[in-house]
C-alpha cells in the first residue's frame, strides 16, 4: 500500500525525467568526443595491429629471411611460406601468403620476426571485391611496406622505449 | 664386470664398474647436455657440457669420459653442475653466430636445445665474434664452419667409422678450424652420416638447403632398397613429396649409419624424366590416355600376341632386382597363373646356364665378430658400403682380410691385396681347397687332383685353417666370370671345411626378394638370356632401362624392338630407349611411393609403408599388376592392401634352383678381361636420376683401369678410350684385365 503511494507521488512529480535533463544539461557544455568518421579519426596506438605489411632495409633489400618462424606461431595457421635459396646465396622465400580471413590479429607473427620484416601496420580501413583477395601475396605485403615505410618505423621508434 | 650401485640425483642406480657415466644416465633417462660425445663413437671430452658434480671429487667432472665405482655419489642437477654447465654455454655461444633463423639446423639443433635450458639471455662478449670463411666441400654437404664448436665429431667419424679422415682440425685455441685436409673436398660413400652427427648447423644437407624447417615435415619410417642392407630410414615429406631422408636406428641392420646413396637417392624422385600418364603407341605414336584405356590396350594386345592362341610361351616376363617383394610375386603368380614361366630378374648376367649359387648364412651383426676375411671379386667400399662397414670393424678388431680382385681397390681397411685376372680365380681356390682337404686328411675330388697349389693358394688356405670364424665374400665381379658357378661351388666346400660363414654379394637390392617370391624360371621356362634369343611375341617389363640394366643391352633391345613383339613397360622413369620398343606404358610408383617389403642379407623381410603418394597418374605396381590379371580374369588376386601379398608369401621358402656343377678348370678364355661395373651411384634407376650424386666424385667415376702392359697390347694411352670409357693406367690392375667403373650405359660399346 506504501509502496503504491510512492510509486504514484513519484510519477506526479516527474523526478526521473529531471534527473535525465540535468544528465543532458550537464553535457550540454562538456567537451564533445564522437569524431564525424571518416572525416574526422581518433589517434591510433603505435601498437595498433592492422594490415599487415612486408618491410625493406632502408637499401631497397627485403628483410625476409624466409626462417619461418612466423609461420609456426600463428595460431591460426595463416601463413604459408615457402623457401629456397636465391642466385646469390641468401635464403630468401618465393612464397609468403597470409590469409586475413584466418589471421586473427594477434600479432604474434611480428613479436617472432627476428628481423622485423612482417609487421601490423595502423591501417584497418581495406576491404576485398573478390574472394581470394583475403590472400595477401609477398608482393601485395611488399606493396604495403614500401608504401606505408614512414608510418611503420614512426609507430615502431615510438613504441621502442617500452620494449 | 662387477656389478656396483651408485647413487645419481639421490637415486640409487645399478652399474657395472668402469662404466662411463654419461651411458647409465643416458640408459635411466636422467638428461645431461653434452655435444661431442656420441654412442658410437670415441670419446673426446672436448666440449665438455657433460660436466657433473661428484661427491668428494672438487671440481666438476666430465660424465662422458668419467668410469664410475661403487658408491659413487653424482649430483646432475645441483648448484655446482649447473654453474659449471651454464659457464661452458657461455664460452660456447661467445663464437657461435646468432643466426639461428637462416640455419637450416634451426628446430633441430643441439646447440639451440641446450642454450634454451643452460644460455644466458645477455652476452657479456663484446670483443669480435670469430668468423671461418666458407669452403665448398662436395654436392653433397654444406658448409658453414662459423658455426662449427669444435665437437669433432664428423672428423672422429671419419677416422673411425667412414676410415678415411678427411675432416680434421688445424690451428689450436682461437685459430682451430674443422675443414677437410684435401681440396676435392669430402668423398666418403658414408659422408652424409657428418650431418647427421654434427650437433650445430656446420654441416648440414647441401641438397636440401633453405627448403623446409625440420617442424614442417612429416616423418614416415622406410627401408632403402638400393643395396643388400635394406639400411632403416625416415622419408621426411612435406606436401607430398620426399624431401629428405635421415637415417633411422637398427643394431641388427644399419646400426645407426646409412650410405650416401639411400640417403640422396630421394632426389631422382623428382626428376623430369618421371614418367606419369599412361601412354599407348598407336600407329608408332605416342598417345596419353586414361589408365583403362591403356590398360585395355594392354591386355588386348597380350591376349592377341601371346594369350588367345596358346602362345603363353611366347611371353616374357622381366622385372629390375630394386621391385619389392610383393611386386615379384605378383608378377610370376600372374604369369604363371597365365602358364607362362618365362619369369627372370637376372638382367646383368651373361651365362645364366650354369648360374652362382651360393647361400649368404652369416648376419650382418656377427661380420664385426669374424677374424679372417676372405673378399673375392668385390669392391665393397662402393658396392656394399654398409656391409664394408661392418668388415672394417672386425679388421680393427684383429680380424685378417684377404682380397682376390682384378684391382687393388682402395679398402678403408688394412688388407692384403692380391691382385688377379677373373681367369685366375678359379685356380686359386681349387688349389686352396687342396690345401685344406689335405690337412684335413680328406680325398681331393678329380677335377682338383692335378691342381699344384701356388702360395697364394697356400697362403690363403692357411690364413683359413687357422682361423675359427672366418667368412667368405663373394662379390659383385665374380657374376660374369665364365667359371662364376664353379668359383662359387668352391667357396662353398672351402666355407664347409673350414667351418666358416659365406656371404654372396654377387647380385645387390631385393634380388633375395625375387627369391623368396620364386621370380625365376622353373622346369621348362627360359632364362632372361634365352627369352632375348628366342622368337618372343610379347614382354611384360617391370621398371626396365636396357642401356643399363642389360649385360648384353644392344641384342635385348634389338630382341624388344622387333615389330611383331608386343612389349607392356611398367615403368617410373621415360627415355627414349624405353619408348622406342614399348607399346604401353604405364608409370608405376617409385621408391618411397609404393608399400612392400625388402629381404636383407640376414634373411629379414622388412616392411615398409608409402611414404608419399607417387605423382599425378602413377600407380604402385602391385596394384597395376593386380588390375592386370583381374582383367584377364586370372583367379586368386582379390587384394586390398598390400599386406594380403606379403601375408600370402611369408611362409614362402626361398626358391633354390639346384644343379649340377661340373667344375671344369680349363673353361678359360684368353682375351683380354673386362669387368664392366656401374659407378655405385648408378647401380639403379632412381640413383642415376639423383642429380646431387650424380655429381659427386663417386658419381662422376668413369674410367677403363689397366696396367701398362695391357695398355700396350691394346695400343692405348691416357686420354684414350675403351669401350666408350676414358682410358686410366694403372698398374694396380691385373694383368691383361680393364676394370670399367663407369656412369655410362653400357650400350656405349660393351659387347663391341
Amino acid at each position: 500500500m506504501i509502496n503504491k503511494l510512492k510509486k504514484i507521488i513519484k510519477s506526479l512529480s516527474l523526478s526521473e525525467l529531471r534527473s535525465g535533463m540535468k544528465i543532458t544539461g550537464k553535457e550540454l557544455f562538456n567537451t564533445k568526443i564522437t569524431v564525424q568518421y571518416p572525416e574526422e579519426k581518433t589517434p591510433i596506438s603505435p601498437r595498433f595491429r592492422g594490415l599487415h605489411a612486408l618491410r625493406r632495409y632502408p637499401n631497397g633489400e627485403e628483410r625476409c629471411i624466409a626462417c619461418k618462424l612466423c609461420e609456426a606461431v600463428c595460431p591460426a595457421n595463416a601463413i604459408t611460406i615457402e623457401s629456397e635459396m636465391r642466385d646469390d646465396g641468401t635464403r630468401r622465400t618465393t612464397q609468403y601468403d597470409i590469409d586475413l580471413f584466418k589471421c586473427i590479429f594477434c600479432g604474434f607473427c611480428e613479436e617472432a620476426c627476428p628481423v622485423d620484416a612482417i609487421v601490423e601496420t595502423q591501417i584497418f580501413e581495406y576491404a576485398f571485391e573478390s574472394r581470394d583477395g583475403s590472400i595477401m601475396t609477398k608482393d601485395r605485403l611488399l606493396k604495403v611496406g614500401d608504401d606505408n615505410e614512414e608510418s611503420i618505423s614512426q609507430a615502431r621508434s615510438e613504441d621502442a622505449k617500452y620494449r | 664386470m662387477a656389478s656396483i650401485t651408485i647413487e645419481i640425483d639421490g637415486n640409487i642406480v645399478n652399474a657395472k664398474a668402469g662404466e662411463r657415466l654419461i651411458t647409465i644416465t643416458d640408459r635411466e633417462g636422467i638428461s645431461v647436455p653434452r655435444f661431442c660425445y656420441h654412442k658410437k663413437l670415441s670419446v673426446s671430452t672436448s666440449c665438455r657440457m657433460c660436466l657433473v658434480d661428484i661427491e668428494g671429487v672438487t671440481k666438476p667432472q666430465t660424465a662422458c669420459s668419467t668410469p664410475v665405482s661403487d658408491g659413487m655419489k653424482i649430483h646432475t642437477q645441483n648448484e655446482k653442475a649447473k654453474a659449471s654447465q651454464k659457464a661452458v654455454m657461455e664460452f660456447l655461444l661467445i663464437n657461435h653466430p646468432l643466426d639461428c633463423p637462416i640455419c637450416d639446423q634451426g628446430g633441430e639443433c643441439e646447440l639451440q636445445d641446450v642454450a634454451v635450458e643452460y644460455g644466458s639471455d645477455v652476452s657479456r662478449f663484446s670483443e669480435g665474434k670469430r668468423v671461418v670463411a666458407p669452403s665448398d666441400i662436395g654436392p653433397l654437404i654444406q658448409t658453414d664452419m662459423t658455426r662449427c664448436i669444435h665437437c669433432t665429431r664428423c672428423v672422429r667419424f671419419g677416422s673411425e667409422i667412414a676410415g678415411i679422415m678427411e675432416m680434421g682440425g688445424t690451428g689450436r685455441g682461437e685459430d682451430l678450424k674443422i675443414e677437410p685436409f684435401l681440396a676435392e673436398g669430402i668423398t666418403s660413400e658414408l659422408s652424409g652420416n657428418m650431418i647427421d652427427v654434427c650437433p650445430v648447423g656446420a654441416l648440414t644437407s647441401k641438397p636440401f638447403r633453405y627448403e623446409l624447417r625440420s617442424w614442417q615435415m612429416a616423418s614416415a619410417d622406410s627401408v632403402a632398397r638400393h643395396d643388400l642392407v635394406g639400411s632403416n630410414l625416415y622419408a621426411q615429406t612435406y606436401k607430398g613429396l620426399v624431401k629428405r631422408v635421415v637415417s633411422g636406428d637398427n643394431e641388427l641392420v644399419n646400426e645407426t649409419w646409412i650410405s650416401d646413396r639411400d640417403r640422396f637417392s630421394y632426389e631422382g624422385l623428382a626428376h623430369e624424366n618421371r614418367l606419369l600418364l599412361p601412354q599407348i603407341k598407336v600407329e608408332g605414336q605416342w598417345k596419353e590416355v586414361e589408365w583403362n584405356v591403356a590398360l585395355d590396350f594392354a591386355i588386348k594386345g597380350l591376349n592377341k600376341n601371346a594369350l588367345n592362341s596358346r602362345k603363353a610361351h611366347k611371353l616374357g616376363g622381366l622385372a629390375s632386382s630394386t621391385a619389392t617383394t610383393e611386386e615379384f610375386y605378383l608378377m610370376q603368380k600372374m604369369l604363371r597363373e597365365i602358364g607362362c614361366e618365362n619369369i627372370d630378374y637376372r638382367l646383368n648376367v651373361n651365362n645364366l646356364d650354369d648360374p652362382i649359387h651360393l647361400d649368404s648364412n652369416i648376419k650382418l651383426s656377427d661380420l664385426e665378430c669374424v677374424d679372417n676375411v676372405l673378399v673375392i671379386g668385390a669392391n665393397l667400399r662402393l658396392e656394399q658400403p654398409m656391409i664394408n662397414l661392418r668388415l672394417r670393424k672386425a679388421q680393427l678388431a684383429g680380424a685378417s682380410v684377404s682380397a682376390l680382385n682384378v684391382k687393388a681397390f682402395d679398402y678403408n681397411h688394412k688388407t692384403n691385396h692380391s691382385t688377379v685376372s677373373p681367369n685366375e680365380i678359379a685356380t686359386i681356390l681349387a688349389g686352396a681347397l687342396k690345401v685344406i682337404l689335405e690337412k684335413n686328411s680328406l680325398e681331393a675330388p678329380s677335377y682338383i687332383t692335378n691342381i699344384n697349389p701356388s702360395e697364394l693358394s697356400i697362403n690363403l688356405a692357411d690364413k683359413l685353417l687357422d682361423s675359427e670364424r672366418s667368412v667368405i665374400v663373394l662379390g659383385e665381379h665374380v657374376i660374369n666370370n665364365t667359371q662364376a658357378a664353379s668359383i662359387a661351388q668352391m667357396v662353398a666346400e672351402i666355407a664347409k671345411q673350414v667351418n666358416g660363414k659365406t656371404l654372396n654379394l654377387t647380385s645387390s637390392a631385393n634380388t633375395l626378394g625375387a627369391q623368396y617370391a620364386h621370380f625365376l624360371p622353373k622346369s621348362k621356362g627360359m632364362n632372361t638370356n634365352e627369352m632375348l634369343a628366342a622368337d618372343m611375341s610379347a614382354f611384360l617389363l617391370l621398371d626396365i632401362y636396357p642401356e643399363y640394366d642389360f649385360h648384353h643391352s644392344n641384342s635385348a633391345v634389338e630382341a624388344l624392338s622387333k615389330d611383331d613383339v608386343f612389349v607392356v613397360s611398367l615403368n617410373s622413369f621415360n627415355n627414349e630407349l624405353v619408348a622406342q620398343y614399348s607399346d604401353v606404358l604405364l608409370p608405376m610408383a617409385a621408391m618411397y611411393e609404393t608399400s612392400g617389403s625388402h629381404v636383407n642379407i640376414n634373411h629379414d623381410m622388412q616392411s615398409f609403408a608409402a611414404a608419399v603418394k607417387a605423382p599425378e597418374e602413377a600407380k604402385p605396381a602391385w596394384k597395376i599388376l593386380k588390375v592386370i590379371a583381374d582383367l584377364l580374369e586370372l583367379p586368386g588376386f582379390h587384394y586390398e592392401n598390400v599386406t594380403q601379398v606379403s601375408e600370402e608369401l611369408k611362409h614362402q621358402k626361398i626358391y633354390e634352383h639346384k644343379q649340377d656343377i661340373t667344375i671344369d678348370l680349363g673353361k678359360k678364355s684368353s682375351a683380354i678381361e673386362t669387368i664392366w661395373m656401374h659407378s655405385a651411384y648408378h647401380s639403379d634407376a632412381l640413383l642415376r636420376h639423383a642429380k646431387s650424386l650424380s655429381s659427386s666424385k663417386i658419381g662422376q667415376t668413369n674410367s677403363a683401369s689397366m696396367n701398362t702392359a695391357t695398355a700396350k697390347e691394346l695400343s692405348l694411352e691416357c686420354g684414350n678410350t675403351y669401350l666408350g670409357v676414358p682410358v686410366v693406367v694403372s698398374d694396380t690392375v691385373a694383368d691383361r684385365c680393364v676394370f670399367v667403373s663407369s656412369n655410362q650405359s653400357t650400350d656405349m660399346g660393351r659387347e663391341s
